[in-house]
């Protein structure tokens, strides 16, 4: 291991000295993790098409490693008059809330939490923070059970490098009426960022987290490597969601494990609709019998975008139900992947899991491939999967065409509704009316 | 009797062609697969030198390949291969009269049922014993009519412009591991051609028998179906139970012309020391149409994937595929359908039964490329379990890269439902029997699809199979 | 129209040898036909396995993984299991260097 040229995805910036530069300062339980992530790392291949999970997405032609550098960490001012446009917009429609936090290149710049929610016990803040004021809270979940190292290259990678993010923990039978609303900026071009997010549901507690990442077009292809762990303990109910609205170059990595133990729901949405290559890992664990997970998916792609989503379901106990819709809509040469397990473990009797992936094709040069797999390892179940590949409805648009709708419109209205049913299964304040908007406004400039 | 026997009593009961008999041979290869055994088995068969050197460039790249790690365990093939017989040539020469053929090997084929079946319902008959075709006729009125049924090597030994021109083209020697691998050291098989517009109304069939211990089975066949012409072949597979594990690999390339409509029907009964892992392919022209009728029941594992290649205008493929997967089993089966031309259609019914220990798994592949517009697809996918420890999965991959197409996938996992039980053991059914109904009214979509003869010769298989799973 | 791309020198792919290049991110496949140089897209329109570590017969490219064939000079499809071509790109060679036009 001494040459270091010959370890795959090592480069000028991506290397052990990074990573030990970030240990600077961390306790010695943290600084051992990224140690041994990058250990990981350098011992993982780049994963490439031969293997099954990235058949279709060619990494070592789309993803320009060798040409990042690391973002800059440099804290900036809580002063909304200095944050960029599009963020102002974003934040402006998010008043509504029980907190939120900002961050702008990785780096947390803002949080606020309501104050009878913080003297309940309740905590938002940066994940570095944390590490600080709860080590013990954070040493337990960070990294552990949910998103390891050992999951894959860029999970250890993340682990290695992150430098911040968003911890969120809600103590036992605290229930927040409003969401949580995390807003992220990217800006500078050329640059990989490695966040991370840790969500702890304590027992018949409730929430709802929404977090949205947006950027303008990037000159440069520029990494957003996030890794998300939520962790809902017995009977605690937690709504998360995930919108990308990024602009061109943006290359988003989002590796997500969800545990939901005995009782408890844990609903997830992931929104997809900038970015030029987007790779969603999402793994819904159900831990406890009793356990539920609504998993929701919705992409609509443009010009040569190209979407990934890679779920998996895996029942590890029985009695607990999973439902996974994911729908995309690809116009122009765009593309889109989606490949989703369910995996019914031994003894997992009693289990309900079902699976849908519909794509809607608009042009002749988009794609989609779907690979909706079953491995069934218990008989006494409930198990289904679908999938869809189709052109736009032509007796939706003959109707609406017929009530003198012009042409264009009525396209817009059949995609609209078409990608409308997955928001409608996940009722949350503002987010339906916020993606609606910006699903309409990608559709807009089609003309 | 303690329960445990009389259930292991019924399935040694079950596999009615588990019978050995005297190893006989005239010549045999040495175990295991090197070049010498590859320039033996084209010496032996005194053939032409373009298909040695065929041969030769297959064991390249069949040495060249690894084992492929999806699918079923192959972990321990390797070692298998090594002990087994590649070629075991069991006469001197191939009949054309049931009267010519040796004793022993006349029975075996006659406790199979093979020449009365014959005189009935078919229009022509190959025998295949160890490595080589024994037995191959063909009724006169077809013969008459221009149909050629041969064996592979007689196709190429008569008609070797017609041979050459399609051999090896839908099934490239790399296209796998195992083609490879029969590319090198194929031997029986039948050479099926029939002439534009002929249509067989009986169909022909092949029969493979394993005898020998240890041994690797390599037929290939090649099918030709002229212009707007119409058949069906069937192919039937049994061997002998040994403790030692033997080997299948065919290759079947079959090329259905213009307008022409070719059905290929496999009922694979392998004993359950089998090592079955075959390549079948089907080129499609313009508004032909392909069935495969798949059924798997026998082998100790199974990778089988029947494909069509849908290249002309308005062509048409389907393939309806059963897998049974009995203690110990692996059935990884399934289907491929490539659309690549304009207004074609193909649907794939599979339905699979998991039983004991027993694995089914569905792999499945639906690609319809840029331009075949209005291509039209529907797969389902339905899989029961008999018990707790049966396990099954689901591996379809679809790739659309045409907008007007249309596509749609499905596939379930179920349990004997208990109230279906509860339900027919009210009406004075035993719990057996009333599973027997279950999974009969379960594969009947296929079923029906079969000649009468094989499709009581099936439901006959399956309840001898379902015997001793309940309770 | 891209602007021509020097991708190799003459002599890197001599006759009846394929030679792996990129050009402008493009992962490119050289063909020396009897001296005569071809250019495709490196990548199998069947399973998307890069092609030049396959055969060169003539002018018939056999890809190493399935088996498909393609005409380099062309692109065109010759064998199963490929059905669809490959992107053929304008190829230069000029004073020893091999230029192509990326799309």
């Amino acid at each position: 291991m001494s040459d270091t040229k010959t370890i795959e995805g090592v480069t000028d910036a991506i290397n052990r000295e990074a990573v030990q530069a970030r240990t600077a300062g961390e306790p010695a339980w943290l600084a051992s993790r990224r140690m041994h992530a990058w250990e990981v790392y350098e011992d993982t291949p780049m994963p490439t098409t031969r293997l099954e999970e990235w058949r279709y997405t060619d990494l070592t032609e789309k993803l320009l490693l060798d040409s990042l550098h690391l973002g800059s960490v440099e804290a900036r001012p809580d002063d909304p008059s200095t944050f960029p446009a599009g963020l102002r917009q974003a934040m402006d429609e998010d008043r509504e809330a029980s907190g939120h936090l900002v961050l702008i290149d990785g780096a947390v710049v803002h949080t606020d939490i309501r104050e009878d929610l913080s003297g309940k016990g309740v905590i938002l803040c940066s994940l570095r923070e944390a590490v600080e004021k709860h080590p013990e809270l954070v040493e337990t979940h960070l990294a552990t059970a949910a998103v390891p190292p050992e999951e894959g290259k860029f999970q250890a990678l993340n682990a290695a490098l992150w430098t911040d993010g968003v911890f969120f923990y809600v103590p036992r039978g605290v229930r927040l009426d409003l969401p949580v609303r995390v807003t992220r900026w990217i800006s500078e071009s050329g640059a990989a960022f490695f966040s991370r997010t840790l969500i702890v549901a304590e027992p018949t507690s409730q929430v709802s987290y929404v977090d949205e990442i947006l950027s303008d077009d990037l000159a440069a292809q520029t990494l957003t490597s996030s890794a998300v762990e939520v962790i809902t303990q017995d009977g605690a109910q937690v709504q998360y969601v995930a919108v990308q609205r990024m602009g061109r170059n943006a290359f988003y990595l989002s590796q997500q494990r969800t545990l939901a133990y005995r009782d408890s729901t844990l609903d997830t949405l992931n929104v997809n609709l900038g970015g030029s290559v987007t790779r969603v890992d999402l793994n819904a664990r159900l831990m406890g019998p009793g356990a539920n997970s609504d998993m929701l998916g919705l992409y609509f792609g443009d010009a040569d975008q190209h979407f990934d989503h890679n779920t998996s379901q895996d029942h590890v106990a029985g009695h607990a139900n999973s439902d996974l819709l994911y729908k995309g809509a690809l116009d122009e040469g765009s593309r889109a992947v989606f490949r989703g397990v369910i995996r019914v473990h031994e003894g997992a009797q009693q289990t309900d899991a079902y699976q849908t992936n519909r794509n809607l094709l608009l042009s002749d040069e988009a794609r989609a491939d779907s690979l909706p797999n079953l491995e069934i390892a218990a008989d006494d179940v409930k198990c289904s999967h679908g999938a869809t590949v189709g052109q736009l409805d032509e007796e939706s648009l003959f109707y609406l065409m017929s009530r003198g709708l012009p042409q264009a419109k009525a396209e817009r209205l059949v995609v609209l509704g078409f990608l409308g049913e997955v928001l409608s299964r996940l009722p949350l304040g503002g987010v339906q009316e916020k993606v609606t908007r910006a699903i309409e406004e990608k559709l807009a400039s089609h003309g | 009797m303690p329960k445990n026997e009389v259930i292991q009593g019924l399935d040694l009961d079950t596999y009615k062609y588990g019978f050995v008999d005297e190893e006989k041979h005239v010549f045999r290869t040495r175990p295991g697969l090197d070049e010498d055994v590859v320039r033996q088995i084209s010496a032996h068969k005194d053939e032409p030198q373009w298909m040695l050197d065929f041969r030769l460039k297959a064991l390249k790249i069949y040495e060249s390949k690894p084992m492929p790690k999806w699918g079923g365990d192959l972990t321990h093939l390797q070692d298998t291969l090594e002990e087994i017989y590649f070629y075991v040539k069991p006469q001197d020469k191939m009949e054309h009269s049931w009267d010519d053929v040796p004793e022993d090997i006349k029975n075996t084929f006659e406790r199979l049922g093979i020449p009365e079946a014959e005189q009935k319902i078919l229009a022509g008959v190959g025998a295949q014993y160890e490595s080589e075709m024994v037995y191959h006729s063909l009724k006169e009125e077809w013969e008459a009519k221009g149909v050629i049924f041969d064996s592979i090597e007689d196709g190429l030994r008569n008609h070797p412009e017609l041979f050459r021109k399609y051999f090896g083209t839908v099934i490239p020697t790399a296209d796998n591991k195992f083609s490879a691998m029969n590319s090198a050291v194929w031997s029986g098989g039948s050479f099926v051609y029939i002439p534009p517009g002929v249509e067989l109304d009986t169909p022909l069939q092949a029969y493979f028998r394993v005898n020998q211990e240890r041994m690797g089975q390599f037929e290939r066949t090649l099918i030709i179906a002229g212009e707007g012409s119409r058949a069906h072949y069937i192919e039937g597979c049994t061997a002998p139970v040994y403790s030692t594990e033997s080997f299948h690999s065919g290759v079947i390339e079959i090329v259905v012309e213009k307008d022409a409509h070719f059905r290929y029907t496999t009922i694979q009964n392998w004993s359950n020391n089998m090592y079955n892992l075959v390549t079948q392919r089907a080129l499609v022209h313009e508004n032909a149409t392909m069935e495969w009728l798949d059924g798997n029941l026998g082998s100790k594992l199974t990778m089988k994937y029947p494909s069509c290649y849908l290249v002309g205008e308005g062509a048409h493929g389907n393939i309806l595929s059963i897998a049974y997967a009995g203690d110990g089993q692996h059935q990884d089966t399934g289907g491929k359908v490539v659309h690549a031309a304009p207004r074609t259609t193909s649907s794939i019914v599979s339905k699979s039964i998991s039983k004991g220990t027993g694995r089914a798994s569905y792999r499945g592949l639906l690609k319809v490329h840029d331009g075949a517009t209005g291509a039209k697809s529907n797969v389902e996918c339905d899989a029961l379990l008999i018990n707790e420890t049966a396990k099954t999965d689901t591996y379809p991959y679809i790739e659309i890269d045409e907008k007007t197409a249309s596509i749609g996938h499905e596939a379930t996992v179920s349990k004997v439902g208990d109230e279906q039980l509860f339900y027919l053991m009210s009406r004075g059914m035993s719990e057996e029997e009333a599973m027997a109904m279950i999974v009969r009214g379960f594969i009947e979509p296929i079923a029906k699809e079969l000649p009468l003869e094989y499709a009581v010769e099936l439901n006959r298989l399956i309840e001898l199979e379902m015997e001793g799973s309940v309770g | 129209m891209a602007d021509w791309v020097r991708v190799a020198g003459e002599g890197d792919c001599p006759p009846g040898q394929l030679l792996g290049v990129t050009a402008g991110g493009a992962k490119v496949v050289l063909a020396n036909v009897d001296g005569h140089f071809y250019a495709l897209r490196d990548r199998c329109s069947h399973a998307d396995f890069p092609l030049h570590d396959g055969f060169l017969e003539g002018s018939e490219l056999e890809c190493l993984h399935h088996g498909a064939k393609f005409d380099v000079c062309t692109g065109a499809a010759r064998g199963l299991p490929a059905v669809r071509p490959v992107h053929s790109y304008p190829v230069d060679v000029r004073e020893g260097e091999v230029y192509i036009q990326p799309e």
